[in-house]
């Protein structure tokens, strides 16, 4: 069809190609989601459109709406390894009873487990961590074979869903089909009553929206079936549907809850400050301050979980030189801000040590300082100060951003001293 | 002399747009004073007993007549019609409002001034001999490697919180005319044994409460390593400097308590990593800025001595000017002149708006557009023609700064001391008045010679009286100021410091003991050649502490 081809040939989404998903968008009724399953499937981009199903609580509806279509249209299922017994068992059945024939689990990168998580217990201190890991990486690798997506999202489900249209045009230039956009929890009762599909196990204990067993918990009559998502943290939606209006990837949501300020977002912070409870072959996710390292050193290096060095001023680097690449984050303590050691020490690090990974400044840090760390070779910030929080969400540092002194790995700002300049 | 190229202009407008950023900050009160305290002092605004103040940098003292006149319409606009030199070479605004400044900073910005590390526990503005360029005795013009300093140093990343302030002088004749042995670093050009010209090093001087003459920590560093040689020198100190106590953490303190071995190794390691790395200075950068420093367009012209013995006759006031405020040139038929900001009974450093409107005038017509500030609180006109000596002295005269006293006892260099400064315990400026209206017989200056007089009102010693020949320092002892008289301090090639004698003396008394002090010299001194500092290097202390004492 002449519409799919010129949304599909060029990647560039523009006016145009916006207008006519204005336009499928309404050739159907609201709830009209067989309708809009068949446009997508046959007419739109057949042979280019599959589904990511978490088989939950109410996956059934979109997978019954999809085996009238297409039983042969290709369906993912994120195996996270962390799904409840249950859901795996509902995935079976729902296969035979839908006749389902082409359904796809889809697991994490083993490397990633054990580079990031090789206890398993990621979710714990960084579930946007874990969703990433465990969907976010796995799907994107299936996500660019396909020119189109079904979801089962509904405009009720969440504040930022509210206005979910049945197509959507994303910014990588594909097109999310959203079914059932227009369903509530009625309708979705209603259809599953209708044709006598069967529930999951667990929605009749209490679980009304389901994802991995970790994350997800029953939910008070009333209550919104969603709440028991990620309960009590600050967290919606698993990172996967990020393009909808912008508003789910909003990094201010996660800006009131974290300290660690990385890449440009606020994010969760794995690590803990190290105590004297602490066993120097067990530990993890802790910065063991420099001395303690050097003490125990032999202890430490056996210790295969993931570790971080305290620097505090006074501490001499260089006593740690050989062992900088066992630790994944170093922090410089800054016990005030007019303490300058730090300055120095991220310097031999970065320049002199060739330490690459994450590297924070920790203590008493305010907008006025990061411009110096980060030309020092600072990345990362533990920030609680509030102006400073703000400053750095929204990228207003007080700055001077020309350099007359070669500092830093990377420092080649246009317009530095030609006689300064690095070579490289 | 330099001119800000385009990335040194955007780089000064980005310095004031930040600090207005900052002051808006305080202003709304999302900083605290003492968040804001170092932001601003690493703009150069003090606060201060009545009101903020302003420090301008003038680095190493380096002026055009432009760059005077905005300082002048600064002092009309936004003080009260003058401004103050100071020691650093700088001049200080005593009396502006916090909202004004960032307005101030943009119009200093106009002409590529700024008010960049002129405080705050930083590298501060380099400073060095008021005749550089010009003097007869020069090994090397010290100005062009005082820029690469003045640029290396500028928000440099790593030392924009050290220890404490940290202050670098760089001298380019055998004699020091910078006390480089009184600073943090000290450079004095040397040649080395191929007769390449390079630098020595001297680190861990410095006045305040301890005072210590720097240590030679290298003879001879070349300028392709000067950069890496101060920056491993500023990482130890950095790393290694006190923090503990405000008054111990200065870099002199840490060679002192280490021992200069220690500081020497630790400064060389670093030096060894650093040494050809990314700081490595090309002779090309060298010359592409030693050209902005290149001499003016002097005419050929005769050396015609200046016939002071003429004047003498004629115009003994002029003759006096002439004996005392000429220095020797290294062109034939031109001098450099020194403007007093000494008038007998002023206060010492300070120029009215108009003075530096006709000073300017003056610099652009007979000077080559140049001026220098010099760290004894005087204007120099480096580059004066010998025939225009009269038409230039006329001008100052109409402004009343042609006071012949350069050098002279009334040449006093002096602090603000309590009349302005939160840190001061006594009164500076009025005792430098009292001591130079004593002395004010032009006559009796001549025949005293050579002697200087330096000032402090607190003992943070910014009016350098360890090192004046006759020093003072105003303390406060039970209620009253008390005023210690030092002997024998000497800020030159020759550094020492100079030594408290006995029991202070009240404000009245002051000018008294140092009438005994010179009359003391005066009867003792072989003749009228011996200076007071070489007399008392021949007598000692003894009968200078016996005619103020006594026997007993």
């Amino acid at each position: 069809m002449a519409m799919a081809s010129t949304l599909h040939s060029d990647r560039q989404p523009d006016k145009l190609r916006s207008l006519g998903i204005v336009a499928l968008n309404g050739m159907f009724d609201e709830m009209d989601a067989v309708g809009v399953m068949r446009q997508a499937v046959a007419e739109i981009l057949p042979g280019d459109v599959a589904i990511v199903s978490s088989f939950g609580a109410d996956s059934v509806v979109l997978l019954h709406i999809a085996a009238q279509v297409d039983p042969s249209l290709p369906i993912y299922f994120l195996e996270t390894g962390k799904h409840f017994p249950e859901t795996l068992a509902y995935v079976e059945q729902l296969k035979k009873q839908l006749g389902l024939i082409n359904v796809t689990a889809i697991h994490p990168a083993p490397h990633d487990l054990a580079r990031f998580d090789p206890d398993g217990d990621l979710w714990e201190t960084d579930p946007d961590s874990c969703c990433h890991i465990r969907k976010t990486e796995p799907l994107e690798p299936i996500t660019e074979q396909f020119g189109g997506w079904v979801t089962g999202r509904k405009r009720f489900q969440t504040k930022e869903r509210g206005v979910l249209p049945h197509f959507e045009l994303t910014s990588d230039d594909r097109i999310k089909i959203n079914p059932l956009a227009y369903f509530n929890d009625a309708d979705v009762a209603a259809y599953k009553a209708e044709h006598d599909l069967p529930e999951h196990p667990l929605y009749s204990h209490g679980y009304k929206s389901i994802g991995c067993a970790p994350c997800t918990s029953v939910v008070a009559e009333g209550e919104d079936p969603r709440a028991g998502r990620w309960r009590g943290l600050n967290k919606k939606e698993c990172g996967i549907h990020y393009d909808f209006s912008g508003a789910i990837a909003s990094p201010m949501n996660a800006a009131d809850k974290y300290s660690l300020f990385k890449d440009g977002t606020f994010v969760a912070d794995p690590f803990r400050v190290w105590d004297e409870t602490m066993v120097a072959g067990e530990a993890r996710y802790a910065h063991v301050p420099l001395p303690v390292f050097l003490e125990n050193r032999e202890a430490f290096l056996a210790n295969p979980h993931p570790l971080g060095l305290l620097v505090s001023p006074g501490d001499r680097v260089e006593d740690a030189e050989a062992d900088l690449g066992r630790f994944v984050s170093i922090a410089i303590k800054f016990p005030a801000f007019t303490d300058g050691r730090g300055y120095s020490t991220a310097r031999l690090l970065t320049e002199r040590y060739q330490y690459a990974n994450e590297l924070r400044a920790v203590g008493d840090i305010l907008q006025d300082q990061i411009p110096l760390m980060r030309r020092c070779g600072i990345n990362a910030f533990v920030i609680t100060h509030k102006p400073t929080r703000e400053a750095l969400i929204e990228n207003r540092l007080p700055e001077v951003n020309i350099f007359y002194q070669p500092v830093g790995t990377s420092e080649v700002p246009v317009g530095t001293r030609p006689y300064l300049r690095r070579a490289s | 002399m330099y001119r800000y190229d385009e990335f040194d202009a955007a780089f000064v407008r980005a310095r004031t747009g930040q600090f207005a950023n900052q002051v808006e900050r305080r202003l709304k009160g999302e900083i605290s004073e003492e968040q804001f305290r170092p932001l601003r002092l690493m703009n150069g605004l003090y606060l201060q007993l009545h009101a903020y103040m302003l420090r301008i940098a003038v680095p190493y003292g380096t002026l055009r007549s432009q760059q005077m006149r905005k300082l002048a319409h600064v002092a009309r606009t936004h003080d009260r019609g003058y401004g103050h030199f100071t020691t650093r070479q700088n001049i200080q605004f005593n009396w502006p409002r916090l909202k004004d400044v960032p307005v101030i900073l943009s119009e200093l910005a106009s002409v590529e001034m700024h008010a960049i590390q002129t405080s705050g526990n930083c590298i501060r503005n380099v400073t060095t001999d008021q005749f550089a360029g010009a003097a007869h005795d020069e090994i090397i013009d010290p100005r062009p490697v005082g820029e690469i300093i003045r640029q290396w140093s500028s928000l440099h990343p790593e030392f924009s919180y050290l220890p404490r302030k940290f202050k670098i002088a760089l001298n380019g004749a055998p004699h020091d005319r910078a006390a480089i042995r009184f600073h943090d670093i000290g450079l004095q050009a040397t040649t080395n044994g191929d007769g390449d010209i390079g630098w020595e090093v001297w680190v861990g001087g410095g006045l305040g409460r301890t005072p210590m003459v720097a240590k030679l920590i290298n003879s001879f560093v070349p300028h392709e390593h000067l950069l890496a040689y101060l920056e491993s020198i500023v990482r130890v100190y950095n790393r290694y400097g006190r923090r503990d106590n405000k008054f111990k953490a200065r870099i002199k303190i840490l060679v002192h308590e280490e021992g200069l071995e220690t500081i020497k190794g630790q400064v060389e390691a670093e030096f060894a990593e650093m040494r050809g790395g990314q700081l490595t200075l090309p002779q090309e950068e060298l010359d592409r800025i030693s050209a902005y420093f290149a001499p003016p367009a002097f005419s050929a012209l005769p050396d015609t001595p200046v016939d002071i013995a003429r004047e003498d006759i004629l115009d003994p006031v002029y003759a006096r000017w002439l004996r005392h405020n000429l220095n020797r040139h290294v062109q034939p038929g031109y001098t450099s002149l020194t403007i007093s900001l000494k008038p007998v009974g002023g206060s010492p450093g300070d120029a009215t708006a108009e003075q530096m409107e006709a000073v300017a005038d003056l610099a652009e017509r007979y000077s080559f557009d140049e001026l220098r500030v010099t760290h004894e609180q005087n204007l120099v006109l480096p580059h004066v023609a010998i025939r225009d000596l009269r038409a230039v002295y006329d001008g100052l005269v109409a402004v009343k700064l042609a006071e012949g006293n350069a050098g002279l006892i009334t040449d006093i260099i002096c602090c603000p001391g309590m009349d302005f400064c939160s840190l001061a315990t006594a009164r500076s400026i009025p005792i430098a008045q009292a001591i130079s209206q004593k002395f004010a017989a032009p006559e009796r200056q001549k025949d005293i010679g050579d002697l200087k007089i330096k000032i402090s009102g607190c003992i943070n010693a910014c009016g350098h009286h360890h090192v004046g020949h006759i020093g003072v320092l105003g303390v406060e002892k039970k209620g009253e100021e008390l005023y210690q008289i030092t002997l024998g301090g000497d800020a030159t090639e020759n550094a020492s410091v100079g030594k408290i004698l006995g029991p202070g003396f009240d404000a009245d008394g002051v000018p008294g003991a140092i009438e005994t002090l010179v009359e003391t010299y005066l009867a003792r001194r072989e003749n009228a050649q011996e200076n007071f500092i070489a007399a008392y290097r021949r007598l000692g202390e003894a009968p200078f502490k016996e005619a103020l004492y006594g026997n007993g």
